[in-house]
């Protein structure tokens, strides 16, 4: 086991403040019984999988259209399903793309639980699906069409496609649930505070089912534009694929990707009683916030430590429990260094640590979704994917991360964690079934 | 291509519309045209007639025969 290592300023109470009282409160073990994920990596969690851990293929990133001209140009797609093919025209016409990729999720992550929405009780089913910008693609295209062509060419959806809670209500209609359904927004961590949320949900008996992760596509002309101005994303135009690169001493900044990645998440005494397989269970979550920045994480991750050890706690878990953790790992210089000298510190050398955001790209307010459902199938396969382009690691880096191939282990316990702007910091501990 | 063809073919290309649905009998709302959806296809009516249908009015209780009906009347004045 490492010692938390003391550190001056109060800054150890200022991260470990809940713990003490969130113990005693007695971990709550939420089954999750299915996965639905739409990633550049792959659609369908055994696909997404496959990519994220094998490397065989190069990531998916192209060039795309709207962002023709900008200093980043390129993001990460998904180029293997069609919404408009899966979903019919009818359906997906109300929706934006991010609520496209997320009712495919959805339901791949029902089916994936044996799940019959005909038949079960719909007002015990929750929805709760995070997102950093909703419909902003076409928020992005209507404004161009107002300023181009004036008011009365602009199209009457343009509320219902570009509200951030579109997937979450669309993901309710598709599948026909009557319980709560809900957004969250908290930029980069929305995926994995929606989990979080859908795991308090259920502790509290307020439905039996949840739904829950995270759906992003900003094929937005407009944002990118913006995150170019803020120096966040990567700009090696001459090598796309090899752009994002956590933990490398070469990483210049993100690159964005889209995508979906939903749990199925229930209580254990529901999934138990119809005999469902459990995948793993969401045993501990933890969030804070930074106070510190509109951008910036602290920069002593006090933050997201604090998120961390709120997460153990909940799980009734110490640091020698956890043997892997999927981090936030975006490919900036300050996200990686503060998050991995943040997970040394709390949790020591030994855990395994990957970035699969090299395959799957940083799909914002999805990723907390995809990569809880990645740490579902690590634990599942006692094997942690590669962080792939980690050609030179960064000496400044203190833990054991994963590069080149996946590294099998023995691990029980993992810990998913997520930074994002503002300051929304998460953590969610999850165990093998 | 007639106006009512134009008309079949956007309901069929962009609602989904199964095309043995679309008579001229048949009320709007029963082709799933809700009144968000009408104001979506007035403007791409709009657009590929190059018309203006602003004062037009209907509502997902009319049919699709009163709707090509005033299409036409606008698009042939």
């Amino acid at each position: 086991m490492t010692a938390p290592v003391p550190r001056t300023r109060g800054s150890a109470d200022r991260a470990a403040g809940p713990v003490a009282a969130r113990r005693g409160a007695g971990p709550f073990a939420a089954a999750v019984t299915g996965i639905g994920l739409v990633t550049a990596a792959g659609t369908g969690a055994a696909a997404a999988w496959h990519g994220v851990s094998d490397l065989a293929t190069a990531p998916s990133v192209h060039l795309v259209d709207e962002l023709a001209g900008l200093p980043c140009d390129f993001m990460y797609t998904v180029t293997d399903t069609d919404p408009k093919a899966v979903l019919g025209v009818a359906a997906q016409r109300l929706m934006d793309r991010f609520s496209q990729l997320a009712v495919i999720a959805a339901r791949e992550a029902v089916a994936d639980a044996g799940l019959d929405p005909s038949v079960w009780d719909s007002g015990r089913v929750a929805v709760v699906i995070g997102s950093a910008h909703g419909g902003l693609p076409f928020y992005d295209e209507q404004h161009t069409t107002l300023t181009e062509r004036g008011a009365r060419r602009v199209s009457p959806k343009l509320a219902p496609l570009t509200v951030v809670n579109g997937a979450a209500s669309s993901v309710a209609m598709d599948l026909g649930v009557h319980g709560p359904s809900l957004a969250v927004s908290t930029a980069c961590s929305s995926g994995t505070v929606a989990i979080g949320t859908a795991h308090q949900m259920l502790r509290a008996g307020a439905c039996d089912i949840v739904v829950a992760g995270g759906a992003e596509s900003v094929r937005s002309r407009l944002l990118i534009a913006s995150a170019c101005q803020m120096r966040a994303v990567s700009t090696r135009r001459d090598d796309p694929a090899a752009a994002c690169r956590p933990f490398d001493s070469h990483r210049d900044g993100f690159v964005v990707g889209e995508g979906a990645g939903l749990l199925v998440l229930e209580r254990p005494e529901h999934a138990r009683a119809r005999g469902a397989t459990v995948r793993a269970h969401v045993t501990g979550y933890g969030a804070s916030s930074d106070a510190h920045s509109a951008v910036a994480p602290d920069p002593d991750g006090l933050g997201v430590e604090r998120a961390l050890r709120t997460a153990l706690a909940d799980a009734d878990l110490g640091p020698d429990d956890i043997g892997h953790v999927n981090a936030h790992g975006t490919s900036t210089v300050a996200n990686d260094l503060i998050e991995a000298t943040m997970l040394h510190r709390v949790l020591g050398e030994h855990p395994l640590v990957t970035s699969t955001k090299a395959m799957t790209g940083h799909t914002l307010g999805a990723a907390g979704g995809i990569e809880a459902a990645l740490t579902v199938l690590a634990l599942q396969h006692q094997l942690v994917p590669p962080t792939a382009n980690l050609d030179a690691p960064d000496p400044a880096i203190p833990v054991d991360v994963v590069s080149k191939e996946a590294r099998s282990g023995r691990f029980d316990c993992a810990v998913k964690t997520s930074l994002g702007f503002g300051g929304h910091n998460a953590a969610l501990v999850l165990t093998r079934a | 291509m007639s106006t009512s063809e134009e008309i079949n073919a956007l309901l069929v290309s962009r609602f989904g519309t199964d095309p043995a649905a679309i008579r001229p009998e048949v009320p709007l709302r029963q082709l799933s045209l809700d009144s968000l959806a009408l104001e979506e296809l007035r403007l791409l009516i709009e657009d590929r007639l190059d018309i203006d249908l602003d004062d037009i009015v209907l509502s997902s209780r009319d049919t699709l025969g009163h709707l090509v009906a005033a299409v036409h009347s606008k698009a042939g004045a």
